[in-house]
């Protein structure tokens, strides 16, 4: 890669580069080759035939190169994977010295010799879609993303540093992924916490997912401002002194799933409001007026 | 570069040493000396800036190599995220030590009452090492479970009847049936379960979550443990601080030990004559002296302890809250039984672990002894399980009711498994058991853990695992999953080696026992 820089500053290279490049993805992208074949064997060959190495004089990291074949000539002919030298070397018996992958790297997967079979016998060319192939295992579903909870916190960061520096709460990431959403955090000293401080903290309550306000001072009075704090997925609000009164405010709370009342003087009349909450689905009553039986 | 000579130090003018001025010591050796991140931030902005408020957010923050790939630096109070969102913010770790027999407790083996006193199978034996204990026994006679099983729960999992509080909440637990280790005696069988090597000098798995993820109350420490009252007195083994040490972590992510009786922690209490200001100003003095040092010197392990000395004057006013449990509802004492009143029983240190995770302590380990029982196995064991059972129970319940249960993950099992064949004279009433590496059973609740399932399968003797192995660093990156961390993810960097909690042999995450 040393050539690197140099190339990116030599415009016209780099124009043509890219051109090219686009061009083979634009013209192979669909096809079997390009969306089966050669994952496999970037992954499991390419190491040994490639630009940096060329055993037995073959390269595999592209088809222009594969079709070239290695010293014995062509490693694949159309139609007949059984005569095709680069099918029968990754069916032979893992122990055979001719075996590849080389060197004990580990085998491919069945479901793998199973797609190099297919497109050899489909003519092993970069041209048949991938949808013209039948047959072949099917790709393992691509993870999906994980949903975005909130805004990404990350580039407000010196808003929430001075927040938690005033407030004497902190505002910790649910996770390195900045759409993960923040929790508040009072543990240290709920004392501090009450129904001022989470008026305080309205600018950023687009980014709390979860509110740990277990024997905070915050009050009914502080529900208000909480009931604007939309993203909250879970609330702890043991032992605090909130009411139903405080409770039954938190109706807009519509992405709520989890709130804990233990120990709090909260009755049947607090919780019956909350009943409409789409998303809620554990609400902790140990030790308050609605009894043992939590739903 | 060559080393400076000892007596020509260049760098301090005649001061004293430094780690640099040591003569014969590689650059790299002296550089690994300075290295953890936050030390170098600290020298950066030199020891006169770091007052009395400074030192509290050293405690529980170093920055750990949880973030490797993502870095610039974060703001303070930003730093130690998970690798993805956590399901368990805190875990409870019941430790068995010593070695629950399987049989008489969740490993139900019926097929083996037919089998009373044949002897083992050498095909089950597979030519297996035993220990000194019993290799030299003439025979290995099977002894089967004196103690009935039975279904219980929705789950219909099979139940010892010597559990029979556990037994309610079986549906709340995912049990496992095929841990194995390598280890065949208790200490470095001990250690392999509390620090993934069988060596002294790893950190444990608590030092290791404090580090990778800081404090949730900094008021209190991170890490906790507490031993219990021997229900036995034979067959007792020692517990060390090895068992809850930070190994090469840095000292503050140790476990704090809280014992029984007036004083939890060791002079925590102001002795007589001393209050608080004249203590704050004894502190401020040590840690000044201690900065100069450090100063001079380098070794991160003097602003642990400076950490150290702030926090034990926090938990001069959050241990007294913490243990007094005057204001627990009559309840409290109903479900975890008389016993939690004293302390140092199992049962007390469950209701404080309980006490512990409330008030955000991510790490407690509660160590119960003396299940070893090589000999009077039945009558031994039925003590044991009658010590502990409804305490175990009760944590479960109440962490449920509380709402706790969902995110503290409670692990209880021992460090490895007993025999089939008995160690001794077997009786139709009497047998012992020895010790057994190959499998072991434990069980996990809460923490994002599927509740209501059993995992893993053994052979009819409970010698060999038929299915599901979970080797202990299966059972380490699973727990660390909860967390959040990707256990190949949390590393640091000592002797030349990303160290890390599960070490290079394979081992992997079992999602089939996560909800
Ligand atoms: C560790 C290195 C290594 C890897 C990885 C490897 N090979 Fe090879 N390969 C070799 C060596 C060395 C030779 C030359 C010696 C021989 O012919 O066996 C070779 C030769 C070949 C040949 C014969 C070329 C010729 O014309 O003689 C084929 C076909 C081949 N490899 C296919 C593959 C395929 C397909 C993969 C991936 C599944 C693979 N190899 C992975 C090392 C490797």
């Amino acid at each position: 890669m040393k050539s690197w820089p140099n190339f990116l500053r030599c415009p016209a290279w780099s124009a043509l580069c890219a051109f090219g490049a686009l061009a083979t993805f634009v013209r192979g992208e669909d096809s079997f080759y390009a969306q089966r074949v050669a994952p496999i064997l970037d992954k499991n060959c390419v190491v040994c035939h490639g630009a940096k190495k060329q055993k037995g004089d073959l390269r595999l990291d592209s088809f222009a190169e594969l079709v070239k074949g290695g010293k014995n000539g062509a490693v694949v002919k159309a139609g007949d994977p059984k005569d095709s030298e680069l099918y029968v070397r990754v069916t032979l018996h893992p122990e055979d010295e001719d075996f590849m992958p080389a060197d004990s790297k580990p085998p491919l997967k069945p479901a793998e010799v199973k797609v190099l079979e297919l497109w050899i016998a489909a003519g092993a060319d970069d041209r048949t879609p991938a949808s013209a192939v039948k047959g072949a295992p099917a790709l393992a579903a691509p993870k999906a993303p994980t949903p975005a909870l909130t805004a990404d916190w990350q580039p407000r960061r010196a808003e929430i540093a001075a927040l938690e520096k005033t407030l004497g709460i902190r505002l910790v990431p649910r996770s390195r992924l900045g759409t993960d959403g923040l929790v508040l955090r009072t543990a240290s000293a709920p004392g501090l916490c009450d129904d001022a401080t989470l008026a305080k903290l309205a600018p950023v309550a687009d980014l709390i997912v979860e509110a740990e306000l277990a024997r905070t001072k915050v009050t009914d009075a502080g529900l208000a401002a909480l009931a604007t704090f939309v993203e909250l997925r879970t609330l702890d609000l043991t032992r605090t002194a909130v009411t139903s009164t405080g409770v039954a405010k938190l109706v807009t709370l519509k992405k709520l799933e989890s709130l804990n009342l233990t120990a709090t003087a909260v009755d049947e009349a607090g919780i019956a409001p909350l009943k409409s909450l789409p998303a809620l689905k554990q609400t902790w009553l140990f030790g308050t007026k609605v009894g043992a039986a939590a739903p | 570069m060559h080393s400076p000579d000892f007596h020509n130090c260049s760098d301090h003018c005649g001061e004293n040493p430094t780690v640099w001025d040591l003569p014969g010591l590689p650059q790299s050796l002296k550089r690994e000396w300075l290295t953890a991140e936050t030390r170098r931030h600290f020298l950066g902005r030199g020891v006169k800036a770091l007052g009395a408020a400074g030192l509290a957010t050293l405690l529980g923050r170093s920055a750990p190599h949880l973030l490797a790939a993502d870095a610039p630096a974060p703001a303070a109070g930003l730093d130690l995220r998970p690798h993805f969102a956590p399901k368990a913010k805190r875990a409870i770790y019941l430790f068995m030590a010593g070695a629950p027999s399987q049989f008489e407790t969740w490993d139900y083996k019926p097929a083996l009452a037919p089998m009373f006193d044949k002897d083992l199978p050498e095909s089950v034996r597979g030519g297996q090492v035993l220990t000194g204990m019993t290799a030299s026994q003439a025979r290995l006679p099977v002894a089967p479970s004196l103690y009935k099983f039975a279904q219980h729960g929705k789950s219909g999992t099979w139940v010892s009847e010597l559990l029979p509080h556990t037994a309610k909440v079986v549906d709340d637990l995912c049990v496992i049936k095929s841990l194995h280790t390598e280890a065949i005696n208790h200490e470095p069988a001990i250690l392999s379960i509390t620090t993934g090597n069988m060596f002294p000098g790893k950190p444990s798995l608590g030092a290791w979550l404090s580090y990778g993820l800081g404090a949730i109350n900094d008021e209190l420490p991170t890490f906790v443990v507490m031993t219990s009252k021997m229900p036995v007195r034979t067959n007792v083994q020692a517990l060390s601080n090895r068992l809850w040490s930070s190994g090469f972590l840095s000292p503050e992510h140790a476990a704090v030990s809280l014992r029984s009786g007036a004083d939890p922690v060791l002079y925590l209490n102001n002795p007589t004559g001393i209050d608080g200001e004249v203590r704050r100003a004894m502190i401020d003095g040590v840690n000044s002296l201690n900065s100069d040092l450090f100063n001079r010197v380098g070794d991160p392990e003097i602003n642990a302890r400076i950490a150290q000395y702030e926090m034990a004057f926090r938990m001069q006013t959050s241990v007294p809250e913490l243990t007094d449990f005057s204001d627990e509802p009559a309840s409290t004492w109903e479900l975890y039984g008389p016993k939690a009143k004293e302390p140092g029983t199992y049962a007390y240190n469950c209701l404080m672990a309980r006490r512990l995770a409330e008030r955000g302590v991510r790490f407690s380990q509660v160590f119960l002894r003396t299940w070893d029982n090589h000999s009077q196995l039945p009558e031994r064991i039925k003590i044991m399980c009658g010590d502990s059972d409804q305490a175990t129970a009760a944590l479960i319940t109440d962490l449920k009711q509380r709402g706790m249960l969902d995110d503290t993950l409670v692990v209880w099992g021992g460090e490895f498994g007993r025999t089939v064949y008995s160690q001794g004279t077997l009786t139709p009433t009497n047998y012992g058991r020895d010790h057994h590496p190959r499998c072991f059973s434990m069980w996990m609740a809460g923490g994002g853990v599927k509740p209501g399932i059993s995992y893993g399968e053994t052979d009819d003797f409970s010698y060999n695992i038929v299915k599901d192995p979970v080797h202990i660093r299966d059972l380490h990156a699973t727990i660390f999953n909860q967390f959040g961390i990707d256990h190949n993810r949390l590393s640091f960097k000592f002797q030349g080696l990303d160290q890390k909690l599960t070490g290079v042999l394979p081992s992997r995450v079992i999602n089939e026992i996560l909800a």
